[in-house]
Formats: C-alpha cells, structure tokens, sequence
C-alpha cells in the first residue's frame, strides 16, 4: 500500500461522489426520487512499528435519504385527500347546477304558478288556459333537464370508476413487477437498488391516491400491498385484480369487485372503499347523488301528485270533472284517473325470478310523506323485510306482504313467488322527475270551475245564505246527479233534504261532528254549521224563513268559476311535502341549502387535507429532496477532492520520481 | 431546517395560485354583483334566498290579481253608478204623475219614456267585463245574465257564484255581485208586508205602504168595506185568496186613522165604498224590471177623462212604486257600498304589497348582493398580495449557487 493507491482510492471515491451528485441533480424534478448519498469511511489502517498508517478511503454505499415514516405520512395524507377532491369535484357540478337563480328549479315554478294564477284571475280566456299549459311544459321540461344532469353525473361516476379500477390494477401489476426485480437485484448485491425501490415507492404514493393500501416490508425486500379491509392486492411478484362492473342490486351502478385466484368476483362492501379518488367516487353517489336526484324527484312527484289530486276534483269547460293535469307514472304503473305514482323496483340480478311478475309492485300511496331515500326489500322464508337505506332502519321485519309504511309506500306481493333471498332495490323517487310530463294539451280541459253550485232560492222570505260549496274526494265516487233541494221546516228548526241518498255530517263551530242518517232531517244548530254529504260541503248563515229552500247542483255553463283555479293556486304555499312539512319551493330550498352545505363542508375539509399533504410533502421533501444549492456544494466539494487527490498521485509520482533519479 | 428546491417552485407556485383564485372569485362577484355565487358559498343564504323570491314572486303576483280585481270592481262600479241614476231618474218620474193635472196623454207619453228606460236597466243588467264576460252571471259568464220572457218578466240566467281573486296569501276578494242579488232579490213593500188596492176598487181609499214591524205575523190578508164606514179583516190563502177567517169583523172607518193587520199598521184615507178591497200580504222578491213593468202598466191604464177612482187606483200604483223602488235604490246602493268597500280594501292591500316587496328586496339584496367597496377593497388587496407573490418567487428563484460556478 502506498501513497498511491491512498490517491486512487480518493479519486474513485470522490468520482462516486461526483456522479451520485449528478445523479441528484438530473433527478431533482422525478416524481418520487429520494436523493442519493454516498456513504464513505476510512479502510482499514496497515499495522506498522510505528502505529497504524492510514490506506486511504473506500464507499461503503450509495444509500437513498428514505425515512419510512415520512413517507407513509405523505401517502396517507395524499389519499384521503384524493378522496374529498373527487368527491368535491363531483359535488360541486350538482352545487354549480342548482346555484344559476335563473337555471335553477325556482324560476320555472314560479312561472307555472303564475300561470295557474292566470287561469284563476281570468278562468274563462283561453290564452290565460294556454299559458298556464305552456308553463307547466316548460316546469316539467326544467325537472327533465336537471334529472338528465344528475344522469350525466351518475354516467360520469360510472366510467370513472371503471377507469379508476384499471389504474389501481396497472399499478398493483407494476408493483409486483418491481418486486421481483428487487428481490433478484437484492439477492446479487450489496447495495439496495435505490432507483428501483424510489419507483416502487412511487407507485404506492400513486396507488394511495387511488385507493388507501397498507404495505407489509417482506423479508426479501418485497412489499405486500392490501387494500381495505385486507384485501390482498400485491403478494410478492404477484398482483389480484379489481373488476369494475354492475351492481348485483342495481345493474345501472358500476360497483367494484375482486377477483380472487381462480376467477371468481366478489363485490367489495362499499364502507371498504372509503378513501382515495374511488372511495370519494364512491362515496359522492351514495351520499350526495343519490340523495339530489331523490329529492328532485320527490318534488316533481309531489308536485304532480297534489296538482292532480286538486285538479281531479274540478270541473273543466266542457262540464266533466278534471283529468289529471300532469303525468306521474313510473315504469310499471297502471293508469287511470286515480293512479298513485309507483316507485322503481329493481331486482337483484340473482333473484329467482326476473321478470315483472316476479317483484312486488311498490306505489306512493300518499306522497306527502315520502322521504328521499332508497330502501332494500329482501325476501326470507319468515317473510320480508324492508330497510330504509339512508338510516339503516327496519321499516318491517320478517312480515307479510302487502305492507304499507309510514314513509308512504304502499307494497304488494309479487304475483309469483319469491325464493329463500331474493332481494329488490326499491326507489320511490328517484325517475320522478324524469317521468313527470304534462297530461293535458286542450285548454278546456284545464278544471278551473268547482263542480258544484249552491243558491239561495229567488223566492225565499228569510234571511238565510248558503256558501259557495266545496267538494273533496269523496265527491269523485258519487257525483251529484241532479239538484238537490234542502228545505228549511221552522217549526222544527231542521232542513229536509230531496233526494236524500246519503248520509249527512254537521261541523259545529267547536269542531264536533254529529253524522244524520240520509232519511234524518238536520237540525240547524247553529249560524255557519258545516253541512257535508256525498263529498260536497257548505254552510248556510243567517235565518231562514220557514220552507226556504236551498239547491246544491251540478256546475253548469261556470265557465268563470275559479274556485279550483284559487285551490290550485292555494297548493303553491301549501306544505305538501316531507310529512307536510315543505312546500314545493322549499323541498327545492332544502335541496340547494343541503348540497351547500356538504360541498362547502368538503371544500373546506379538502382545503385543510391539502395543506395538511402540502405540510407532510414538505417534510418528506426537506429530509429526501433535492436541493440544488446543497448539490452544487457537493459538486465542488468532490471536485475539490478529486482535484486533491489527483495532486496527491502527482507528489506520489513526483516522489517516486526522486527515488529514480537517486539512481542517475 | 433543509429545504429541498422543488418544494420551492412548489410552495412559490402554490401561493401565487391560491391568490389568484382568491382574485377570480372576487373578479366574478364583483362582475355579477353577487355575493354568493354557488350555494356552497352561503348555503343557509342560498337556501333563504330561494325562499325569499317565491314569497317576492307571489307578492307580485298578487299586486297583478289587485289590478284585475280592481279594473273588475271598478268597472261593475260604473254600471252600478248607471243603475243607480237610472232608478233616480225613474223616481223623479214617478213623483210627477201624482199631479192632478196629469191626463192620459201625458201619463202615456211617460210610460214610454220609462218603457226605454226599463230597456236601458235590462241593457245594464246584461253588462259584460273586459274579457266579454256577463258581469252579473256569476259563474256561468258566457251566459247572458238576463232574458225577457214577457214585459216585467226577466228571467236570470247565471247563478249566485262570487269570482272571487286572491290578492293576499289569505284573503281571496269577490271581483263579481251575482245579477239575482242587485237586481232581482229585493224585498216589497216596506219590507215585511206589501199592500195594494184592489184592481176593481171603485171609491177613492188609498193605502199607505204601512211601517215596517217585526210584530207582523207573515199571514195574507183582506181589509173588505162592507160600507164607506165600516169593514172586515179577513185572513185569506195566500194562494188561492179564499177567506179563511175573519179575525176582526165590522170596525169603523175613519179615514187617516191606523188599522192594524195581522199585527201590522197601516192606515187608509180617502172615501172607500162598499165593497173596495185592499189586501196585505208578506213581503216577497220583486225584480226590478217587475218593479218597473208594474208602474208602466199603472200609467197606460188611465183613460181620458180620468175618473176619481182611477186618480185613486194610480196614487196606490204610485205608493207602490215608489216604496219598491226605493227598496231597489238602496239594494244598489247597497251593493255599490259594498263594492267600494272592496276597493278600498284593494288599494290598501296593494299599497301594503308593495311596502312587503320592497322589504323582500332589501332582505334579499343583504343576502345575496355584493358590498362594492368591501369587494373591490378586497380586490385591490389581493392584486397586491399576488403581485408581491409573483415578484418573491422569481427573485428567489433567482438565487442558484450554480450562478457562481
């Protein structure tokens, strides 16, 4: 050993040096790099009489400046803030959809009342009539283009999904590809290899953004990736794979499955998949979506439902009871002018029996206290069992069917029978705004007019007056044929009816209710009492003289009645929604208000997620980063040394010099 | 503390990002002159405000049904004005025959006066609104309201509906008056009893209308002179007039004094002879074409010369008609009343209305629209944190060791 070979250990060294620096530098901007130091000591000093003589310097190894920690920090920030900027950038689409005034649900409702307060200002014009048509149609068209945005989204998640699971499983196959060349490339050298173990660390990083995984450090230098629940992912040099396809429950929902070996699917439970752009994916359907386009539906079905229920109990010009003024059915339902909407019903793709007969028909018996969720209706040998979905409650449990629930929904049956587990997806709501249409395109059609008429006879002596009547549904299965008269007996102080059919309830003022036989005569308790018979209520004041008499008639030629025209109007204000707690307008407010609050609430969760990442990234960075001010010392610094050593060969070779020319 | 140079290009392109889309948002309030630009900005506002325009588009709404009922008012109003100097241009007419002067040509030439006159009130009866509806048909409007069956016999057509509008959330007011109730259900007589002079009454007796009382017992009755001093009451069928009792038998007759019937009074002056009837009988509906009618035929009766028991015959007529006339004045004025009443309540719910609307633009403007100054204050400050954003990041930059080497 000498001077010499001290000097060439130097240069190698700082050589080293110098191309690990280089390398620094050329990869300060790669995705994932770790930045490289060399790790040099002293070698082992020669043993002499005079002590132990330096031997100059030896490169121990080129580790990556990694710190495991660090980097998980990073990672496990990265994917759940993947998760609230996809669900963020889904929400805020419907958040942007409903926040134009002028876009918006709002205008097109306000139009259309304002047209049924046109037809009830002026019941007889027929441009007032076409108006009021015309803005129904531009009310429905509103609900099918906001439905047919909440399709584009509900498509867009779809193929999202799809393309998020190709990814996770390109990086899964690459990630067990670099673990066999890392074992192999482990196993024939000292050293780690350091580019290799950055890029596998790097499609972690990647990964997570997709999907949170954990990473099991093999013995052999392998990592074993899982995914949710323990789902294995990567095993060694071998990768599992996802599959993106249609929900067993709901064919129209891309869902997510895995594919164990052997081939066989099994779908993943969504509360596994709760992190990364696919849990957010995910997430934003069930919570957000599914929701808005419940509630939007919820409102065009009970908008549609309450209009017809009123309209039904008008008169239109041509003198016949109103039809139904909008649409409401859902696929499957039965028409007729006292249909109820019916709600979607989808059965499982594993059901015994796939075809219409084989599910029960749900309808919306009373639409004012549908909620705007889905339910689950799954079918035992002890009988079926309802879920609400939003809250996990049991609305009935092993029963009989036809079953009608509180939340409105009458269910029936199926015509064939069920197997042991078959289930069905029911959803009340959610093609309601898409099915919503308008019913009737002739202006006479439109039932301004009540179908009854009261007068007071010309020829009565007393004082007495009836109100102008009112019917309610009852009226529908019996309409007044003819006239009937009432007649006031003073003596006795009691009308008698003419034809009297049936039977006759008095509403006192205190609100008791006295019900009298169609042959009892009826006492006129008091000033204002509430008559009501066959659907058709009145009251008459003042006092009648004896054997004044009082008609309740069939409506003929009204064509300026608006009474129904004012109930419709009426309906606008009226709360008729959500266990009649809402108006239209406010189930709309509701809706908006909602989905601004979850999009400012994840908004501002993604805001502190990112910082909180941009905080771990900068770390991460300050321990594994590049810093080129740091690399250009480096750079001197091993210049300088090569330099050094490269003078101490030169002395080394100048002394060796000396010593051959002893000899000249 | 370490600092890798990426996560200076990181933090330097961040910043100024952040800034710039602080800007942006600042830059489209300022250009929509909104505060809340989505929902998520303010969602309980967003919420409220949707609320907010409904209630302000009702509001409007209603100001729109104040005019309509308005101008419906308004114009029943003027027919009504009409009917109401029509029947006090008829009165004055009735209030000249009962001259002594009057002969038959005279008498005739007012009857057919009045005949255009009672044409005139049919015309106005069968008014029709701006949109061509008869007004006083109630619900049936394309219904004329009135017909004429035979000269003082009217028919009504409509039916006793009220077009009712809404012009508040809870007060819906009538914009219509059914035809029965102005023109034709007006009570006779003074209003309890009606009296008349026999057709075939040969003396002079005339009947005063009698006081309105609540003492009359609604039965039909016959005050018969069974001589210039003396009579019966008799109790008959309201339909058929046979007597059915006598309940006061041979009184004496002094002209002017009161004669109580049926428990009310009235009295008769003048010289009835024997044999002069004159009836009393409760009050019914007259129409106001009847009214009329009645009068016009009482003024063609009379021929020249004209006899003291015709003078007499038509002075009842005259009572009669005046008093039932008089009945259908106020029934007008009645109704007149009642439909400025309802005007006036219009105009005091519009100018509420509108108190209400602007109040819903205020309230809706602090929710929604944008403070300028603040807005614009914020735009500058941010203008300045991102220019100071821009100008740090290049000047660190800037700073590389590798200038020096």
């Amino acid at each position: 050993m000498g001077t010499l070979e001290i000097g060439i250990s130097g240069l190698r060294a700082a050589q080293i040096g110098l191309s690990t620096t280089g390398h620094n530098i050329t990869n300060a901007a790669t995705p994932g790099y770790h930045r490289q130091e060399i790790t040099q000591s002293a070698n082992t000093p020669l043993s002499t009489g005079a002590g132990f003589i330096g031997t100059g310097v030896n490169v121990e190894a080129i580790k990556r400046v990694y710190d495991e920690f660090l980097d998980r920090q990073v990672q496990t920030a990265q994917t759940q803030s993947s998760y609230l900027d996809a669900y963020s950038a889904q929400i805020s689409q419907i958040n942007n959809m409903v926040a134009d005034p002028s876009a918006g649900l709002s205008p097109a409702l306000q139009e259309f009342f304002q047209g049924v307060h046109d037809v009830a200002a002026n019941p007889a014009s027929v441009p007032s009539r076409q108006s009021m048509i015309s803005s129904a149609e531009a009310l429905v068209t509103r609900f099918h283009t906001l439905n047919q945005r909440f399709e584009e989204i509900r498509d867009g998640i779809n193929s999202q999904v799809t393309a998020s699971v190709s990814m996770i499983n390109s990086y899964a196959r690459q990630i067990a590809e670099l673990n066999g060349r890392i074992v192999i490339a482990q196993a024939g050298s000292s050293g780690s290899p350091n580019d290799l173990l950055d890029q596998r660390d790097n499609l972690i990083a990647e990964l997570n953004k997709e999907i949170n995984v954990s990473v099991v450090k093999q013995s052999d230098g392998s990592y074993n990736v899982s995914m949710g629940k323990g789902q294995a992912l990567v095993v060694g040099n071998l990768a599992y794979t996802l599959t993106a396809q249609p929900s067993l429950d709901d064919p129209s929902r891309i869902d997510v499955g895995y594919q164990s070996w052997g081939g066989q699917v099994s779908f993943i439970r969504q509360d596994s998949l709760d992190s990364g752009n696919l849990g957010g994916l995910l997430a934003f359907r069930n919570e957000a979506l599914d929701a808005a386009q419940n509630a939007l539906g919820r409102i065009a079905i009970g908008l549609a439902q309450t209009m017809n229920d009123q309209h039904r109990l008008g008169q239109d010009l041509n003198g016949d009871l109103g039809g139904s003024l909008f649409n409401v059915m859902g696929p499957g339902g039965t028409s007729g002018a006292f249909s109820v909407p019916s709600a979607k019903v989808v059965a499982n793709v594993n059901n015994s029996d796939l075809t219409p007969a084989g599910s029960p028909a749900v309808t919306l018996s009373d639409v004012s206290k549908v909620t705007t969720s889905d339910y689950t209706l799954a079918y035992s040998a002890a009988g079926y069992t309802l879920t609400r979905l939003s809250d996990k409650t049991v609305m009935f449990a092993n029963a009989a069917l036809p079953q009608t629930t509180t939340d409105g929904l009458t269910i029936a049956a199926p015509t064939n029978a069920p197997a042991n587990g078959d289930r069905w997806l029911i959803q009340p709501t959610r093609n309601g705004a898409r099915d919503v249409g308008v019913a009737i395109q002739d202006t006479a059609k439109i039932a301004a007019a009540a179908p009854v008429l009261t007068n007071a006879t010309f020829a009565n002596t007393g004082t007495g007056k009836i109100s102008a009547g009112s019917v309610n549904v009852n009226y529908l299965a019996a309409p007044l044929a003819g006239t009937v008269t009432l007649t006031y007996n003073a003596t006795t102080n009691q009308f008698s009816r003419s034809p009297a059919t049936s039977p006759v309830t008095v509403t006192l003022s205190n609100g008791s209710t006295t019900t009298y036989l169609a042959w009892m005569p009826v006492p006129y308790s008091e000033e204002g009492q509430t008559i009501t018979f066959g659907g058709i209520s009145f009251s008459i004041t003042g006092q009648p003289a004896n054997n004044d008499t009082f008609t309740i008639s069939p409506n003929t030629n009204g064509v300026a009645d608006n009474r129904n025209a004012l109930l419709l109007v009426g309906l606008q204000t009226k709360n008729t929604l959500a266990g009649s707690t809402a108006s239209y307008q406010s189930a709309f407010s509701q809706l908006v208000g909602s989905i601004g609050v979850q999009t400012r609430d994840i908004n501002v969760t993604a805001q502190a997620q990112a910082s909180l990442v941009a905080q771990s990234q900068q770390a991460q960075q300050s321990l594994s980063g590049v810093n080129l001010d740091e690399e250009a010392a480096n750079l001197l610094r091993y210049q300088q040394a090569y330099q050094a050593s490269g003078k101490m060969m030169q002395i080394a070779s100048t002394l060796f010099d000396t010593l051959l020319g002893l000899g000249q | 503390m370490r600092i890798s140079t990426s996560t200076i290009y990181d933090l330097g392109v961040a910043s100024i990002q952040q800034q710039t889309s602080a800007m942006v948002k600042t830059q489209q309030q300022i250009a929509t002159g909104r505060r809340v630009l989505t929902p998520a900005d303010d969602p309980v506002a967003s919420a409220r405000v949707l609320e907010l325009s409904q209630s302000k588009a009702l509001n409007q709404q209603y100001d729109v049904n104040t005019d309509s009922a308005t101008s419906a008012l308004g114009l029943e109003d003027v027919v009504l004005e009409g009917v109401t100097n029509l029947l006090l241009d008829v009165r004055t007419t009735v209030l000249s025959a009962n001259n002594p002067l009057m002969n038959n040509t005279t008498l005739s030439g007012m009857a057919t006066s009045l005949r255009g006159r009672y044409e005139e009130l049919l015309g106005l009866a069968n008014s029709a609104d701006s949109n061509g509806q008869y007004m006083f048909s109630g619900f049936k409007g394309s219904t004329q309201s009135f017909t004429q069956i035979a000269p003082g016999n009217v028919a009504y057509n409509g039916d006793q509906g009220q077009r009712l509008i809404q012009i508040t959330p809870t007060r819906q007011i009538a914009a219509s008056d059914s035809g029965l109730d102005v023109f034709q259900q007006i009570r006779n007589g003074n209003g309890t009893f009606v009296t008349a002079a026999g057709a075939t009454n040969t003396g002079t007796g005339l009947i005063s209308e009698g006081s309105a009382t609540t003492a009359f017992d609604g039965k039909s009755y016959q005050i018969v002179f069974t001589s210039a001093t003396t009579y019966d009451i008799n109790q008959v069928s309201p339909t058929t007039g046979a007597v059915i009792a006598t309940p006061v038998s041979g009184a004496t007759y002094t002209s002017g004094n009161s004669i109580t019937v049926g428990g009310g009074e009235l009295t008769i002056t003048g010289a009835p002879v024997s044999g002069d009837k004159f009836t009393v009988k409760p009050s019914s509906n007259e129409s106001l074409f009847t009214t009329l009618n009645n009068f016009i035929i009482a003024l063609e009766k009379p021929t020249d010369p004209i006899s003291p028991a015709a003078k007499a015959a038509l002075m009842n007529d005259i009572t009669t008609a005046l008093s039932n006339l008089d009945n259908g004045l106020d029934r007008v004025l009645t109704v007149r009343a009642s439909v400025g009443t309802r005007m006036q309540e219009i105009d005091a719910v519009k100018a509420s209305g509108e108190d209400i609307g602007l109040q819903y633009e205020q309230t809706l403007s602090d929710l929604q629209d944008l403070d300028y100054a603040k807005a614009i204050t914020d735009l500058t400050r941010q203008q300045v944190g991102l220019e100071a954003a821009q100008k740090s990041f290049l000047k660190i930059q800037e700073l590389s060791l590798f200038n020096f080497i």
